[in-house]
């Protein structure tokens, strides 16, 4: 036997064996590496979702524009700002408010936080001090005013003299120290503010739809309800922390009511909640947020404050009133 | 002649004796050489539902596990379907987005289900979303849609009041203000809410504003308002795992239960001052000794918590 008659088949029976396995193999590995869907780094439908597209995310903030200013009026106003009833604001809240009102020429003194019978100012009375004012600002007493007091400031609107309180839900404060004590802080002055036929809701406000609030939950947006003064050249404003008002005579007036899809926090009902009203001399404002520096100029806040400074110094109100003592022990007139 | 075609002949029978006990042997060896190329890809060849367990919150460690668990999946084609179990309240914004892109891109190729063992809540809920059913139990805690942020006060309102000196390049070099960082949290609460309707909002009896409301529901109510699927256990969610994989016949399976991904240490969602290993990443007492350690400015959380304060951890302490 040659040679060439044992080589030759046993090389087809080495080739056949051969491309059986080769074939094998490579069917393996292919059809392995097919099944196992895309490779790393190869992108795949889904893994840039539409819902994360920077045109579908994109919150933006109320523009922050416009000044406040106040007309002098010709006149020189003072006004008086309330630190007497463990009032919670810091002055640096106010300063950009105070400063408006010192460039048109006004004057505004804050009352020291221990009042004493003529509201600190070494006036005789409560009355006394009031006299001298052309205006009070009030922002979130949490103690209560004194009948007296009640009774002195109604004569002053009465008379001509402009009030102006700006109050907040009830709300939940962390005191400092080492046993951080929670404790609920209550809006004041319903007495006072109830001589006005107003009273402050126990409620705070939300939105949560779309578009109806700025940026978050809590920072509600309202609308003025009608033309009045006070809400001229305003069509948008925002509060942070709003409560509402609840109407209790005939005399006071809505200003700005909540947009619709507001809520209130315990109740959840929806509604157009009043949140600023006035009668006559006196102006009532469920939130005092708007007058921090961040919130200030967010959409037309900063010109809704300018025409609360302007209501404050706009008043012609005689120098006698109030009349009378209005001592803090209760006797309101001689 | 006749010699010659008889050696013809044989030669021609011996040939395809030849190729026949040469295709003989090779189908013989052709199974060894397939499990072979099968082996070295790491599979075993019974189809597999494999059961992905996260117990913890969805922090970058964790989440970085169970990528790689989903991963392996993927990447393995004996697995045909995954059983996400899951446990967790949520954790970091940038990391429940990392867990959901993982689940949406494992839920691409191959059915996932998602059974929730205790919670899935905020973050846990986000990575779950994109799964095929949700099964809960009566006290499964899904939901909680929303974002909060955590900031020292020294981002935000007292940048200049530190007790150290420190400079910076320009005004918003580390520091916000508050309506930018409302601005930013109402940017990715955007991009969560929509990744929820996304993928349940046919389901879901609630409106976009609902479901940004942040409600948090046990297992029945879910189930009544489109969060979840069906009440069940792990099993039914292996099961219709199964039964939606194409790759498997009938109950011809095996079940795959990789290694839980848990807390190794008591690491607690939201607090940065004690020490914990959580999956592969270590947090550190933030206050250093010496030199100047830094946080950082503020950081959002997609999760179903609430800050630990000091009395609560004193609590936590004595109770354990």
């Amino acid at each position: 036997m040659r040679a060439s008659e044992i080589l030759k088949p046993l090389g087809v029976f080495v080739v056949v064996i051969a491309v059986i396995l080769a074939g094998t193999a490579l069917v393996g590995l292919l059809g392995g590496s097919g099944a196992a869907g895309p490779a790393d780094g190869e992108e795949i439908d889904g893994q840039s979702p539409g819902q994360f597209a920077p045109e579908n995310v994109l919150a933006t903030s109320a523009p922050e524009e416009g000044e406040i200013t106040v007309d002098d009026g010709g006149e020189n106003k003072r006004i008086l700002v309330d630190s007497a009833h463990s009032n919670r604001y810091s002055r640096s809240d106010l300063a950009p408010l105070v400063e408006a009102l010192a460039q048109a020429g006004h004057e505004v003194d804050f009352t020291p936080s221990t009042a004493g019978d003529g509201g600190g100012f070494g006036e005789s009375s409560y009355n006394a001090t009031l006299r001298g004012y052309d205006a009070v600002l009030i922002v979130q007493p949490t103690a209560s005013f004194s009948d007296a007091e009640t009774a002195g400031l109604s004569a002053y609107a009465d008379g001509g003299g402009r009030i102006a309180v700006l109050a907040e839900p009830p709300q939940l404060s962390v005191g400092g120290g080492l046993s951080a004590q929670i404790s609920e802080v209550r809006f004041g002055a319903q007495d006072l503010t109830q001589e006005f036929g107003l009273r402050m809701a126990t409620q705070g406000l939300y939105n949560i739809e779309d578009g109806g609030n700025d940026n978050n939950y809590e920072s509600i947006l309202a609308r003025p309800d009608g033309s009045s003064d006070l809400t001229e050249g305003v069509s948008n404003v925002t509060f942070d922390s709003a409560g509402y008002v609840v109407r209790t005579g005939d005399n006071a007036q809505i200003r700005m009511r909540a947009i619709s899809g507001t809520r209130t926090l315990e109740r959840r009902q929806v509604g157009r909640y009043p949140v600023a009203a006035q009668n006559d001399n006196f102006v009532l404002v469920a939130d005092t947020s708007f007058l921090k520096s961040s919130e200030l100029y967010d959409l037309d806040n900063e010109r809704f404050v300018s025409n609360l400074l302007e209501f404050l110094v706009s008043g012609d109100k005689p120098d006698d009133v109030p009349e009378g003592s209005g001592s803090s022990g209760g006797q309101s007139s001689p | 002649m006749v010699d010659r075609s008889d050696s013809t002949g044989t030669t021609t029978v011996l040939y395809v004796i030849v190729v026949v006990v040469a295709v003989l042997i090779g189908t013989v060896l052709a199974p060894v050489v397939w499990s072979a190329t099968q082996a070295s890809s790491g599979d075993s060849e019974e189809p597999t539902v494999s059961v992905v367990t996260l117990r913890t919150g969805t922090d970058p460690g964790p989440v970085n596990d169970v990528k790689e668990q989903l991963r392996q999946a993927r990447t393995n084609d004996s697995v045909e379907a995954v059983v996400l179990r899951i446990d967790s309240p949520g954790g970091a914004v940038a990391s429940s987005e990392e867990f959901y892109l993982a689940v949406n891109r494992t839920a691409a190729q191959m059915p996932v289900v998602a059974y929730v063992e205790g919670a899935a809540a905020s973050g846990g809920y986000f990575g779950i979303a994109p799964a095929d059913r949700i099964f809960v139990k009566p006290s499964s805690t899904v939901g909680s849609i929303g974002v909060i942020v955590s900031a020292p006060l020294s981002t935000v309102e007292q940048a200049e009041a530190q007790s150290k000196t420190y400079l910076r390049t320009g005004p918003d070099k580390a520091t916000m203000e508050k309506d930018q960082l409302r601005e930013e949290m109402e940017t990715l609460h955007n991009a969560f809410v929509d990744t929820i309707l996304k993928h349940r909002g046919e389901n879901l009896s609630v409106n976009r504003s609902g479901v940004a409301h942040g409600e948090a529901y046990l297992g029945p109510t879910a189930v009544r308002n489109g969060f979840a699927d069906d009440m069940g256990d792990l099993n039914s969610a292996i099961e219709f795992a199964a039964t939606k994989a194409d790759g498997i016949d009938g109950d011809q399976y095996a079940v795959d239960y990789r290694e839980p991904v848990s807390p190794s240490g008591g690491a607690i969602v939201l607090s940065k001052d004690i020490e914990a290993v959580d999956g592969n990443v270590v947090y550190v007492d933030g206050t250093g000794e010496k030199g100047t350690e830094f946080q950082d400015p503020y950081e959002f959380y997609a999760v179903w918590g609430v800050p630990v304060t000091d009395d609560a951890r004193e609590v936590n302490n004595e109770s354990e």
